[in-house]
Formats: C-alpha cells, structure tokens, sequence
C-alpha cells in the first residue's frame, strides 16, 4: 500500500539529509524522499511540523518471555517499544528457560510476529542455559534469527571460555555482547562504592567489577579478532579502556551507554529507593561526564536501554532485596532530547544516530535510514508535547523509573513500522481500543 | 519533629537538642513514673539479636506508662519483606502507636514507614544506622560538661560495617565535633569518609589528638570473610594496649557502645589500669544508663504527643 508523508522535518544523518522531506512509501520500503516529489498518487499522511527520524533501535532490552510474562510478554515490551519510537529491538537471552537454542529464538520471534509491532532480533545465550561452563549452540542460533550472542544479566567468568566463544562467533560474523562484571569483585553488592551507597550501609559494587572485565575483553578481542560489543557502560575506567583500544587499532569495538548512566548518579537512590537500582549501579557525577563526553566525541556511539521491566511487587521490596533493573522505551528518545538536543549539547543527528544507525549497523539489520530501498521505519517527534513521566501510563507491564515526574519533551507521536503505523499519539496498535484506522488518519490529514 | 526515627539525618540540631533536653530531664526526675505513653501501646521486635538496646526500650516504655506488646519473630526466620509488612498493619490494627525494631537489612523499613501511620523506631538497622546508640553518646559527652566545638573525637575499629559510626558521621559534626576514623583499609574504604571528617590507617599518629576515643566492635565474622587476616592482627596494630596509653591526653574520655571485646578492642590489662586509676574516663556504663533516659525522651518527643 502506498502512502505519502508530508509536511515533516526529516533528519537522516546516514543519508546526510536533514530538512522538509516529503517521503513516499511503497511495498513497505521507502520509495522516495525529496523536498517536494511533485503531484503524486497516493494518499497522504500529513505531518507537519514533526521531525521525523528513521525509527529507533534498541541493541539491549529484557522482553522477560518465557517465563516472566508477569515482568513483560514480547506483545507488551513491543508496545512500550513502538510508544518510545523504537522499530526494532534487541532482548537478552536470560528469560526462564534462556534462549541457548534455535527452539527459543524461534519461539521469540513468532511472538514478535503475532504481537505485528516492532522488529524482534533475539540475542543467543553465550553459554548453555547462562551457566558460563559450555558454549551454546551459536551457528544454530544464528541460523533461526539470533543477531549475537551475550549471557547479559551475568558475566562469563571463565576467560578461556570467552576466548572460545570471540573464536567461533568469528564464522559467524555476529556481534558478542558482554556484560562486564567481575562477580568476585561484584561480591554482593547493589549500590555504587561511592560516598552515598556508603551512606546507606548497603553492600557495594565498585567500578573495577566492571572496567577489569572490560580491559580482559579489549585484550581477548585483540588476541581473537571478531566483533565486541561491551554493554551498559558505567565508569570512567571502561571509557579510558576502550579510547586506549581504539589508540591501538582496535576495530569492530563497540559500547553503549543507557539514559540513566547519562542522566544519573548514585545519589538517585536517595533513601532505599529501588527505582534507582539497577546493574551496573549509578555512579558518581564524573563518571556521569564521562560518559556523556564519551558520547559526544563518539567514543561511545549506541544509546541502549537496557529495559529491565520488573513486576512492581518485586521492586516495592526492600531496596537490598529488590531486584535490579528499571524500564527505559517510553522514556529514552525524550529523556535525552530534552537534557541534550534542546540545551545544544548534541545535534538531532547526532541523537538519532546513537539510536538508531548504530545499533543497526551493530546488529546488522535493516533500518536506521530512510535512503529509497530501506524498510519503512520511521518515528516522527512533536517537538513542542511537553509530558510528565507518569510510569502507570507505560505500555511496559515494569513500571519502575527513576525518571518519574519528569517534565519531558520530544516525545514520539507516531511509529511506522514496514510502512504500517503502529503507534499513534501515544496509541498503540492492539492494545488502545481507541487506535485510529489507517483511513481514519489519512483522511482526517488530507 | 518526624514521626519515625529510621535515621539522625532527619533531624534538626534543634530537633536533637529538645531530645537531650528532655533526656537531662528524666534522668533528674529519675525514680518517677511519668504517665506521658500510659494510653499508648508500643510493639517491640527485634529481627536481630541484641541485649542492651531491647531492654533499655522496654524500661523507657515502662517508666513513661506505656503498654509493650513485645514478640519474638525468631531471629532464624528474618522475616520476608511481605510477612514484614502484614506484621506491620496487623499491629497498627491492633492499635499500636509505634514500633520499635531492630533488622538486619538496611533500608527496610524506610518504604514501610511511608504507608503506616505508626511511628517507627529504629534500634539498629543492618550497616545503616543506629540513631538513639548516638544519641546517647552525645548526652552521654554533654554530661560531661564536653562542648562540642573544638573537640575531636576518634573513633577506631569496623567503620564500614559499623552503624553507630553512620549516625555519628552526621551528628558529631552537627555538634560541632570534629571525626577522624581510623581503620584498617579494607574497613575504611575513602568513599565510606565522609566530607570534613578525617581517616587515618595509624591508630598511633591520631591517638594524641583525641578527647574522646570511641571504640566499636569488631565482629567475629569479618574474619571468617577474609576481611581481616585474624582478630590478633587487628588487636596488635589498632586495640588499646598498656603502651598506647601513654599516647593518650591526660584527659582523653574512652567509649565504646558495646558489647566489647577484650583483649581485641582494648586489652584486658589496659582496661583495669584505665578502670583502677582513673575511672571517670571510661564511660562504658553511663552509656548504658543514659540509653534509657535517652530512649524516653525520644518516645515522649516522637510518640507520646502524637495521635495516630
């Protein structure tokens, strides 16, 4: 079906575009895309005044099925995903049981497809069932659809083993996620060392859990070769790591950060509060600055969630027994054009290709550009919504943010995903019984 | 005044001050029954062991009139968070005023204290404070005619897992108080120092400067975790031995919030010299006693005047 989107600002920095963009979709692929395509046939979707990106995509998220549907559902975690202009996804492999075989990647992306929302690409386990002793079946994996491999949730400790996995992912050319945490160092902890987490008498887990992982994975990727990708950085030490890899030549090395290590510190956690509890914890506010120069200067080039959607009743516990993790779809976009686009600190482009030509580069997937012969995937941003974060309005079964009550602005006001909307004005496709039909919005846009 | 004492930072100098105030009060008036909680009925549990502190609460309650529903939640089972909670509104339904608790884990009762109207009362909570323990020290030094400005008070032992010191990092220098914390490394991390307040690794370079020494525990299990090589070893470099003594001030005050172990935390024959000729340095048992005056004045202050 064909359809004419007009009247949007369009930033697509992989085809260097950036201005009034009419764009025509045909077959579910982007036809064309021109200031003005002149008189033609087909119905139009008028949005004007929006800027429209290419759509979102998340290289880290938790979907929690099977096994924690009381946590999220892929239906559900596709809902937040397409109401926080994500397109695409990534999710862990660390569900009950992992998915350590074709059966749960397959499994997963049949529910992605009944759910019809974003694009689902699972992550394979590393390991057989996330036990860091054998390693999982990669090539079958990859053959059903895993687009790389990580145990996210913990790290392989068995560095021989790691070196194993870097060895065989090679043939396969896919990226492998590590989650970097010495778990001896780690001990028990649920807080950052620093000053506040001391405060609270709570056990804690200091930056070095992380950057000794971080420095073993730069050294085995230099001795291996292959893709690395190094999820949810936190310190200044890993950002000082992986600029020294990139000094020595290291290529195929990625990272990402999340919106709360960019926005946050440990002093978030206030007293007790467990919608500031997440692995790795916040840190303090120079690592904080770190990051986001990191981010700047492309050191770091994806922005992940790292959506970990918990039930509320596990995270109303007490803070030492609730478990870590907080929701991030439905906040991400406007969380970070509101505290770095609109103050200056990062240009539009730069935003969106942090988090969405990157990550798909990353995956290596369709999308994160709108050039003619792109799948139709966009998202479109009314600058001028401003919102309050109200976590009861979330798509996301998790409603635990630390971001609530945050008067925010750029939020998504329409998702496109393969030429069909999947979110309007907040409404998601399936699951708002007020959904607008596609002649609903194209006429009332004529 | 808050209604829940789960930490000191909560509270005001003057806050604090009218609870010495009142502290000084009874224990002037100490024999008298006062009738300040006589219709109030106060719960006690303890998820965590302890001798002192319980029954220095019970004897508050009783000397202010009020009625104790105490129970034993059998220090094995710990209790789980929702077990906790039906707990928690199974005594306010029972029409207690306040809850006086000890637990293991810091932190758990912070959400609790939101949803209940009864007041809650820390004695003790895992690593995260221990607010009337500090109380008392204060009143205990104030009675010693100590004024704060000026003075340094070194505090020496297991600061990192010690929740005695955390209420003291807020409120000796609140008093004008200035802390130096001294500490083998690995129970004195320099995140854990607080700003303004000093640390050292040398018991021996700070000994001269204190007017008050305070001592805390060191627990048994630190070193079955591997975080002390052996007691003896900590003994040696940071207890209170014969020779250390001679570092002292003339008039330096010794406290330590007890149970204290000999022969770690001070040497048995230090202590006898101390307790033999100069007695009225170790203050050791008015902390004890003035827990109870201190305790009462916080019930009368948090409690008493209050209508749940």
């Amino acid at each position: 079906m064909d359809l004419l989107i007009k009247g949007g600002i369009l930033y697509d920095p992989a085809a260097g575009w950036e201005g009034p963009a009419e764009i025509l979709i045909r077959d579910k692929k982007i036809e064309a895309v021109s200031p003005s395509l002149g008189p033609v046939e087909a119905p139009v979707l008028e949005m004007k005044d929006k800027l429209i990106f290419p759509g979102l995509v998340d290289t880290h998220v938790h979907l929690r099925e099977p096994g924690g549907e009381n946590k999220e559902t892929v239906a559900t975690g596709c809902a937040a995903a397409v109401a926080g202009g994500f397109t695409a996804v990534a999710c862990m492999a660390n569900t009950s049981p992992p998915v350590d075989g074709k059966e749960t990647v397959a499994f997963i992306k049949e529910r992605a497809r009944r759910a019809d929302l974003a694009r689902v690409y699972p992550i394979g386990a590393l390991t057989l069932g996330l036990q860091g002793k054998e390693l999982a079946p990669l090539w079958e994996m990859a053959q059903e659809g895993a687009r790389g491999f990580s145990d996210d949730g913990r790290p392989v400790m068995n560095s021989g083993l790691m070196l194993k996995a870097m060895q065989f992912a090679l043939v396969l050319d896919l990226p492998i996620i590590s989650h970097c945490e010495d778990l001896n160092l780690a001990g028990d902890g649920v807080v950052h060392a620093g000053s506040h987490g001391y405060r609270l008498g709570l056990p804690v887990l200091p930056s070095v859990s992380e950057s000794v992982m971080v420095a073993r994975e730069i050294l085995l990727q230099e001795a291996v070769g292959g893709k690395l990708h190094l999820a949810h950085l936190s310190c200044s030490q890993s950002v000082a790591l992986l600029k020294w890899a990139r000094e020595k030549g290291a290529t195929a090395l990625t990272a990402e950060v999340t919106p709360h290590h960019l926005l946050l510190t440990e002093e978030a956690v206030g007293d007790f509060d467990s919608a500031a509890k997440m692995n790795p914890p916040l840190r303090n506010s120079a690592d904080r600055e770190t990051l986001q120069q990191a981010l700047r200067e492309g050191v770091i080039e994806i922005i992940a969630t790292d959506h970990a959607p918990h039930h509320p009743c596990e995270k109303e516990g007490d803070f030492l027994n609730a478990p870590f993790g907080v929701v991030g779809l439905e906040t991400a976009f406007p969380l970070l054009w509101t505290k770095f686009v609109v103050p200056g600190t990062l240009s539009p482009a730069a935003l969106v290709n942090c988090m969405s030509c990157a990550p798909a580069r990353l995956l290596g997937i369709p999308g994160g550009t709108l050039v003619p012969g792109s799948p139709a995937d966009l998202m479109a941003v009314d600058p001028q919504l401003q919102i309050e974060v109200d976590a009861r309005r979330f798509y996301s079964r998790g409603k635990s943010t630390p971001f609530a009550g945050w008067r925010l602005e750029g939020f998504p006001v329409m998702t496109m995903v393969d030429g069909d909307i999947k979110m309007w004005e907040g409404k998601v496709k399936g699951f708002s019984p007020d959904f607008p039909g596609r002649e609903e919005l194209l006429c009332r846009n004529n | 005044m808050p209604k829940d004492m789960l930490n000191l930072h909560d509270f005001t100098r003057d806050d604090l001050e009218e609870i010495l105030l009142r502290a000084a009060y009874f224990k002037k008036k100490d024999g008298k029954l006062f009738s300040s909680l006589q219709t109030k009925t106060i719960a006690i549990s303890f998820w965590e062991p302890s001798t002192r502190t319980r029954l220095s609460f019970e004897l508050a309650v009783r000397k202010l009139g009020g009625k104790i529903i105490s129970f034993n939640p059998g220090i094995s089972s710990e209790g789980k968070g929702e077990n906790i909670k039906d707990t928690v509104k199974t005594l306010a339904s029972l029409g207690a005023d306040a809850l006086i608790f000890r637990h293991r884990i810091p932190g758990f009762f912070q959400r609790i204290a939101q949803s209940t109207g009864m007041s809650l009362i820390s004695g003790g909570e895992g690593c995260y404070q221990h607010p009337t323990q500090a109380l008392l020290d204060i009143f205990t030094l104030q009675e010693k005619g100590i004024d704060f400005t000026g003075i340094t008070v070194v505090m020496v032992g297991d600061i990192l897992h010690s929740r005695v010191a955390r209420s003291h990092f807020y409120v000796l220098p609140l008093f004008g108080a200035k802390l130096i914390l001294v500490a083998p490394p690995v129970l004195l991390p320099p995140a854990l120092v607080p700003a303004g307040v000093e640390r050292s690794y040398h018991l021996e370079n700070v000994l001269p400067a204190g007017d008050v020494i305070y001592f805390l525990r060191v627990q048994r299990e630190r070193q079955e975790k591997g975080l002390l090589p052996s007691l003896g070893e900590y003994a040696v470099l940071y207890g209170l031995n014969e020779k250390r003594l001679t570092l002292l001030k003339e008039n330096a005050l010794l406290m330590h919030p007890g149970p204290m172990n000999i022969g770690i935390e001070i040497s048995s024959r230090a202590l006898k010299r101390l307790e033999s000729s100069c007695p009225q340095r170790t203050l050791f048992r008015e902390q004890v006693q003035n827990g109870v005056y201190v305790r009462m004045a916080v019930l009368d202050l948090l409690v008493a005047g209050r209508v749940v």
